[in-house]
């Protein structure tokens, strides 16, 4: 795991009961997203996460849908690419397995603002260029490797351009500058109010990974989202 | 906009993809299984699968599970909160009022706090006798991670605000005896008979 040091984190939506920004205490985060390979022994231990036995509370009916079996990958999941299909719970069940947990929201995108060669890669034109780039194609049939990116300053690979990554509190984003006022829930379900609240709009990257995030529910075994592990120091 | 388009047809796959697989739960390692699975056997559906240890207001370890074989009305909440909270406490009163009175005894009101930190059981109990809630009120507090785990299962959403209060979803859940969700109404106000009937039908 990479060590990512004590940091903030400046949330991308903000009403005024919300901080500008949030300070991050250190932890640790896993260098590149968990493969196809070591989610299969977390399913081998553990038999309520295979395919066919996994309860629909806890995961929709995709869930592994990329693997040829319960307990076979085959050729549309490789060994080494990022596990994909997976649900929230699933995820979680994974980390709390390995004694880890997911990474917070304010933990990710702190650790995803990183370029490669300092803490912030909105300075970094060729940071910003591959962050583009990733965003700017479709997601391959066949996935790469896990952990084949350039790492980040921090030692951390593949944050930003292999494939969308589950965090803890994924469906947070548009909740906490409403307190206070009745929650006004009804922008999560109105596209037009969709940048409501943005206080950064040049961060297109991360405005696509809030939206994305606000869109999931913690059932959804979506193609192309994979998750990573943290713990804390 | 390629990304958009892609970000958006991602979803609806997911959003298409809702038929649901099925078999029998496994005996370990369900999300939440800090302890032993609980020996009955639960239902695939049900939120008891959930195995983690919950606190009641008198401290009482109390798993969810406990609550099998009644029909539960149950809502997230926090005792701190000021407007929200106390309207769906309110709302429940009134469903449960409107329950046959041969029905009430057969169903459990429960209430789950967001604030893991500040509701201890002794603060849910202060909240009982202040809201003037009966014995048949189940007040729970749990770990944060706990706590999220059961939003999620339920589909709350909540955050906690700067100054320690949350912002969430007012959701009203009618639990069947096997511990599925058998209605849910959104909303802090509103007709309750749909409640009353989902109810009335799980305690039969």
């Amino acid at each position: 795991m990479a060590y990512v040091p004590a940091g903030v984190y400046s949330p991308l939506f903000g009403g005024k009961n919300s901080p500008r920004q949030v300070g991050v205490p250190a932890f640790f985060l896993d260098v590149r997203p968990v493969t196809n390979a070591e989610f299969l022994g977390f399913v081998r231990a553990n038999p309520n996460w295979r395919r066919s036995d996994v309860s629909p509370i806890f995961a929709e009916s995709g869930y592994l849908g990329n693997w040829s079996g319960d307990l076979e990958l085959g050729p549309r999941a490789q060994a080494d690419s990022p596990v994909v299909q997976v649900s929230w719970f699933a995820a979680r069940a994974y980390a709390r397995w390995r004694g880890m947990r997911l990474p917070t929201t304010a933990e990710w995108e702190r650790a995803a603002s990183a370029g490669f060669m300092t803490e912030n890669g909105s300075t970094e034109a060729a940071y910003r260029e591959a962050v583009l780039k990733w965003l700017s194609v479709p997601a391959p049939l066949r996935l790469p490797p896990a952990g084949s990116g350039r790492p980040d300053v921090f030692g951390v690979r593949d944050l930003v351009d292999l494939v969308w990554e589950w965090v803890d509190d994924f469906n947070t984003a548009r909740l906490a500058d409403e307190s206070g006022d009745a929650p006004g829930l009804d922008s999560n379900l109105v596209c037009g109010a969709a940048g409501a609240g943005v206080r950064d709009f040049t961060n297109y990257p991360a405005f696509l990974r809030s939206e994305f995030r606000s869109s999931l529910d913690a059932t959804y075994a979506v193609p192309s989202l994979g998750f990573r592990c943290a713990r804390s120091p | 906009m390629k990304a958009n388009r892609l970000v958006i047809s991602m979803v609806f796959t997911a959003a298409a993809a809702m038929a649901r697989a099925s078999g029998p739960p496994g005996p370990c390692c369900t999300p939440g299984a800090k302890d032993a699975a609980p020996e009955a056997v639960i239902s695939n559906r049900s939120v008891y699968q959930l195995g983690a240890t919950w606190s009641d207001d008198a401290g009482k370890p109390t798993p969810l599970a406990s609550l099998q074989g009644s029909a539960v009305l149950l809502a997230m909440f926090f005792t701190n909160c000021e407007y929200a909270c106390p309207m769906v406490v309110g709302e429940m009163k009134r469903i449960q009022e409107g329950l046959p009175v041969a029905l009430r005894a057969r169903t459990r009101l429960v209430l789950v706090s967001f604030d893991s930190d500040r509701d201890s059981p002794a603060t849910l109990r202060l909240y009982r006798g202040r809201m003037g809630l009966g014995d048949d009120w189940v007040l729970l507090h749990g770990q944060s991670d706990d706590v999220r785990e059961l939003a999620m299962v339920l589909g709350v959403k909540f955050a906690k605000d700067s100054r320690g209060q949350f912002a969430h979803s007012n959701l009203i859940t009618v639990l069947n005896p096997e511990g599925e969700i058998a209605f849910q109404r959104a909303g802090l106000t509103g007709d309750i008979s749909a409640a009353i009937k989902a109810l009335t039908v799980a305690a039969q």
